[in-house]
């Protein structure tokens, strides 16, 4: 029973999550199953523990009946012992027994006891004699009892195992009924679906069918049409085609008729033609004769030309030398030029210097005698004329040899090394300042990110010492080095990279901020490298003229005269037009350069540095030819240094005293002569004297002193 | 020219009822199939037929080894024997067919009269086929008719009153040693079916068979399951069992009911408990007072592997029963106990209310025919409101009251509802 138990839970489980429906239906009949077998098993075991009972409280009597006989058993054998005791002391008192009436009394008393003691023994082995035939009969009752307990068990076993089969079978039916049940309702939905789905696909299969039908009916219509039309194209075809054909027979004989007609012609012209030919075989042949000449004559054209061009090459490679050789030469003639532009213009310098020299000696000279002429000869107050040629040295025009661009640099560095520190950064200030209206601080700190941003220009062996220095000297000798490097030698060199650093970086700057620089600007709307372009574009077209003025501006600032400055209108008007433009940089808000810009900047700075450069040197050629116009008037001007009423005065002056003069040496020659004579006269007398006195006079035919005329004197004291 | 002889004389012969000539064949080797076994040679289909055709009463010694078919055997023991029930015996005929061919000797065998090389000679034949030996009858050699005429008399003083010599059983030593796969050993010493015959020798376990069981046991290494019953096993056989069974490697089931072992036997028991794998003790029927109980409670709470212990039929009383019960409070392995007819009252009640609230493995127990009362019940049904385990709990003739045995009943159904659900969901677990 409990295999078959065993055996139908686990199916009960499978069915149980395979269909949920039945589940219901499992579950109660297993619940129903269980408690019938645990009630059956109950029912079976009752018998057993019924038995148990009976066992355990037949042994609990057992105990106690045992109990009592071991008692009975013990206060017998007390009470037999004593007795016992006593017959035998008895048997000891019969031993001194002399009268044998009392003995045998004794005796029979003796034997009465032991009957008694024999009789209670007996009695009591009766008893329990009679408590064993009990006990059978009780072993054989119970032994009854068991077998009827046995047999009830088979009946309750045999009862159980036949409701159970009973209800087993019955309960699987009812699982087996709901199963079905659920089956069926499963295949009559499934049928139906089936069928719904059949009735659809055939209505469909049927639709399709009439479709198709249709479609067939109308394509045949559709075709018989198409056979009918096509039939009737195919004979109006026909009929056109014949009539075709007749045309294209008529045609044919026609054509057949000219065609005779062309092949007479042909025929006589084949005839002509030959004639021809016959002829032309003649030319060709003659033609061919030619041909060879001609080709013969190219031949030697060409070996001609082979060598004229070899000449020619030859010459031309000649030539090419002679050009090299002669660029070579207008080259050191050039250079010749230069270096004697140069020592010309050292000379012409020294000349000038000479000159002027030797004029300021001839003017002050004439001054001097003005001077003397108006305090000593006229007694009148002399003043000292001041004019502007008085003060110039060298040649007019000369503009200062320009600062070195590493001396530039050093002063502005120190600008800003040394603010307020000394006196003289005033002055440099000032020298600096108007130069490029570029701030000095912006100036400085690009000259200090070029030496910090591009020391692999600087030659690693200069590096080392270079560390010894102080900062500003570092700064100075790196920035040395890389103007060397970047062959920038001259002020104007620095001054364009200054610029265009700044340039760049307003470019930049425009670039990010076109709109409100455009309209600020006011000159249209022109896009950062267009600007620059445009900027370098008229730079170009003002360079030529404005250079010397730039040049001299800055240097002539302190040295200018009022007067020059006056000339100097033209140019100065020219440099304000430059002006605004120049002034941008600066004024555009303080640009900041970054460090990873530089080498950048750098780069395009190299680039354009040789067109600028070029520029440049165009600009010095022309500088070579200087104004001579002013010379004449400078020299001019030194001549006419006393004017004219002076010279007037002077020439009446001199007449005058040209009067007084011959006035003056003739008494001077009077005087000399009065004097002359005097002496004269005097020696005269002297010797006159001692002739006199000598004795040869008086040896003397004649004596002189005879001859003299003392009165004699000499001619200068005559005038 | 015989064929065509008998042919002309005898129209209605034709070759159809000729048999093949290896169907002669195969009827030959299996009329011979004693003195020249051969069946190993055969085509299987030959092989089919010669087992089909193959007498049952063929000696053992011809077939044991050779003839492994299982028909042949299911054959051979329903010749024999009316019921055959084969899932007792692993559902092998062949198996069957030794087993109870063995026991069948064992239980007709008689000390000094039969043949003991009739059990020798079977051994080499049956060792590779016995697994359980079931001998629920030893005879008693053949004594003289005076003496047992005089034994008679005197029941108790059997023991001693016969010749140490005659009344000792068959020595199962040799046996069962010889056996290599045997795991099960039911043992009966009695005689059955004695009927009006019946002497209390005939029922006389003595010492030196119990000597020699227990030595035989102890060889038995293989064995799982043993059972000693209705023996008259006393305090000093269970003993001498148990030294030998004391740290047997095997032994799984050992039943010991319906003897006579008293507290010291028990005590012996409650050690073999705790040094061996014992898995199931039956030991009902017996005469175990408290002290016996209180040496199992000991043994239970150390152990272990123990997970069926009967006590049924045996006089523990409350003191043993409460000391069971504080064993069962540590005990995390025993899942059921038999405390039926026990003489149990309110105190064992009281305690195992606190068994049932605290234990979580213990899912039956029987108290049937104590004295646990009406207070005992109402306490049991109050540790039993939050166990979740108890499947079964046997309350029949314990004077609980109806309608507290009917809640308690109510409480274990659903527990074992539950139970039976978690299998489900569980599926590796056994189902119910």
């Amino acid at each position: 029973r409990e295999a078959l138990g065993e055996d139908a839970e686990p199916k009960v489980a499978e069915e149980e999550e395979e269909q949920r429906r039945s589940h219901k239906q499992i579950e109660e009949s297993r619940q129903r199953l269980a408690k019938l077998l645990f009630d059956g098993t109950q029912l079976v075991t009752n018998i057993q523990v019924a038995a148990d009972l009976r066992e355990t409280q037949r042994r609990a009597e057992e105990a106690e009946l045992k109990l009592q006989r071991v008692e009975k058993l013990e206060n017998e054998a007390k009470s037999s012992t004593y007795k016992f005791e006593e017959i035998t002391s008895k048997w000891a008192l019969a031993k001194e027994m002399t009268i044998p009436q009392e003995l045998w009394q004794l005796l029979n008393q003796q034997q009465q006891q032991c009957a008694l003691l024999l009789e209670e023994k007996n009695k009591l082995i009766d008893d329990l004699q009679q408590e064993l035939k009990n006990k059978d009969e009780q072993y054989v009752q119970a032994i009854k009892k068991q077998s009827d307990d046995i047999h009830l068990l088979l009946e309750r076993m045999e009862e159980q195992i036949r409701i159970m089969l009973k209800t087993y079978r019955h309960k699987l039916l009812q699982i087996e009924k709901a199963f079905e049940l659920e089956r069926r309702e499963l295949l009559d939905n499934n049928r139906k679906k089936w069928e719904e789905a059949i009735q659809a696909h055939s209505a469909r299969e049927l639709e399709y069918l009439h479709a198709r039908m249709r479609k067939v009916e109308e394509f045949e219509k559709q075709l018989n049409q198409l056979r009918v039309e096509d039939e009737e194209e195919y004979n109006s075809m026909k009929i056109q085609l014949e009539n075709d054909v007749q045309n294209l027979e008529r045609q044919l004989q026609q054509m057949k008729a000219a065609y005779q007609l062309n092949q007479e012609k042909l025929e006589y012209n084949l005839q002509v033609l030959k004639k021809q030919d016959e002829e032309n075989t003649i030319i060709r042949s003659q033609q061919k004769r030619k041909l060879n000449r001609l080709h013969s004559l190219l031949n030697n054209l060409r070996t001609k030309l082979a060598k004229q061009e070899k000449q020619f090459r030859e010459e031309n490679q000649s030539l090419a030398a002679d050009c090299e050789r002669i660029t070579g030469q207008c080259k050191e003639v050039q250079r010749r030029i230069r270096h004697f532009a140069v020592s010309d213009a050292e000379k012409f310098t020294e000349v000038w210097l000479m000159n002027e020299e030797e004029a300021k000696g001839l003017m002050r000279k004439a001054l001097d005698a003005d001077r003397i002429i108006h305090t000593q000869q006229l007694g009148l107050p002399w003043e000292e004329p001041c004019h502007w040629f008085l003060n110039n040295v060298g040649p007019l025009g000369h503009y200062k040899v320009k600062r070195m661009a590493t001396k530039l640099a050093a002063e502005v560095l120190t600008v800003g090394s040394g603010e307020g520190g000394k006196g003289n950064t005033a002055k440099v200030e000032d020298r600096v300042t108007p130069l490029r209206n570029i701030s000095k601080k912006t100036a400085k700190r690009i000259l200090e990110l070029v030496s910090d941003e591009s020391g692999f220009l600087i030659e690693s062996k200069l590096l080392r010492p270079l560390r010894a220095l102080g900062r500003h000297e570092r700064t100075l000798m790196k920035l040395d080095s890389i103007f060397a490097a970047l062959e920038i030698d001259s002020e104007d060199d620095l001054y364009q990279l200054v610029d265009f650093f700044l340039k760049y970086k307003a470019q930049e700057v425009a670039v990010s901020q076109l709109p409100k620089f455009a309209k600020g600007r006011g000159c249209g709307p022109l896009p950062g490298a267009s600007w620059l372009l445009g900027r370098r574009r008229w730079w170009k077209a003002q360079c030529p003229a404005c250079w010397p003025s730039l040049q001299s501006s800055p240097s002539g600032e302190d040295v200018r005269d009022p007067a020059e400055a006056r000339e100097d209108g033209g140019s100065s008007a020219q440099r304000d037009e430059l002006k605004p433009p120049r002034s941008l940089p600066a004024s555009l808000p303080s640009v900041y350069m970054h460090a990873d810009d530089v080498l950048r900047i750098l780069k395009a700075f190299v680039r354009d540095f040789d067109k600028l450069r070029e520029k440049d040197g165009s600009a010095k050629e022309i500088l070579q030819v200087r104004d001579s116009s002013k010379d004449g008037e400078y020299w001019e001007a030194l001549a006419h240094v006393i004017p004219e009423p002076t010279l007037k005065l002077w020439d009446a002056l001199a007449v005058a005293l040209e009067e007084y003069y011959e006035v003056l040496t003739r008494r001077a020659s009077l005087l000399a002569e009065a004097a002359i004579l005097q002496q004269q006269n005097s020696e005269l007398c002297l010797l006159l004297e001692e002739y006199v006195s000598s004795g040869v006079n008086s040896n003397l035919p004649s004596p002189p002193t005879l001859w003299m005329d003392p009165n004699l004197s000499c001619p200068g004291e005559a005038q | 020219s015989y064929y065509t002889h008998r042919v002309i004389e005898d129209p209605e012969w034709s070759l159809a009822t000729v048999p093949h000539l290896t169907e002669l064949c195969l009827q030959h080797i299996v009329h011979n199939f004693e003195k020249n076994p051969i069946l190993d040679c055969l085509l299987p289909e030959h092989q089919r037929k010669v087992l089909d055709r193959l007498s049952t009463g063929l000696p053992l010694a011809v077939t044991a080894n050779l003839i492994s078919d299982e028909d042949y055997w299911k054959r051979c023991c329903t010749d024999r024997w009316q019921v055959c029930d084969i899932s007792n015996y692993g559902d092998s005929w062949k198996r069957m067919f030794f087993e109870r061919h063995l026991e069948n000797i064992l239980k007709c065998f008689i000390p000094n009269t039969t043949d003991p090389n009739q059990v020798l000679e079977l051994i080499p034949l049956c060792k590779d086929y016995v697994w359980k030996l079931e001998v629920d009858q030893f005879l008693p050699p053949v004594k003289v008719d005076q003496k047992e005429e005089r034994d008679d008399v005197s029941d108790t003083g059997s023991d001693f009153g016969l010749g140490e010599i005659s009344v000792h059983h068959y020595d199962l030593g040799v046996l069962i040693t010889a056996l290599p796969h045997l795991e099960e050993l039911h043992l009966t010493y009695g005689v059955k079916d004695c009927g009006m015959n019946f002497e209390w020798n005939l029922f006389n376990f003595t010492h030196q068979d119990c000597c020699n069981l227990a030595v035989a046991v102890k060889m038995c290494h293989n064995l799982k399951v043993f059972k000693l019953t209705r023996s008259k096993v006393d305090d000093d056989k269970s003993r001498l069992l148990v030294r030998n069974l004391l740290d047997h490697p095997c032994l799984v089931e050992l039943n010991l009911s319906h003897n006579l072992i008293r507290d010291k036997g028990a005590r012996a028991v409650g050690k073999l408990i705790s040094r061996s794998r014992l898995e199931t003790l039956d030991l009902c029927n017996n005469q175990i007072h408290h002290l016996g109980a209180q040496a199992l409670a000991r043994a239970l709470a150390e152990n272990s592997t123990l997970t069926s212990l009967n006590l049924r039929l045996n006089c523990v009383e409350d003191e043993g029963g409460e000391a069971i019960g504080r064993a069962l409070l540590t005990n995390t392995t025993l899942k059921s106990i038999h405390l039926g007819s026990n003489n149990l009252s309110e105190p064992t009640a009281t305690l195992f209310s606190q068994v049932l609230a605290q234990n979580t493995t213990l899912t039956s127990i029987n108290f049937s025919c104590n004295h646990l009362g009406l207070d005992g019940g109402k306490q049991l049904l109050d540790g039993l409101a939050d166990n979740k385990a108890l499947t079964e709990f046997d309350l029949r003739l314990a004077e609980v009251g109806q309608e507290i045995e009917y809640l308690i009943h109510q409480i274990v159904w659903a527990n074992r509802e539950a139970a039976r659900l978690g299998s489900l969901q569980h599926p590796p677990t056994k189902p119910l």
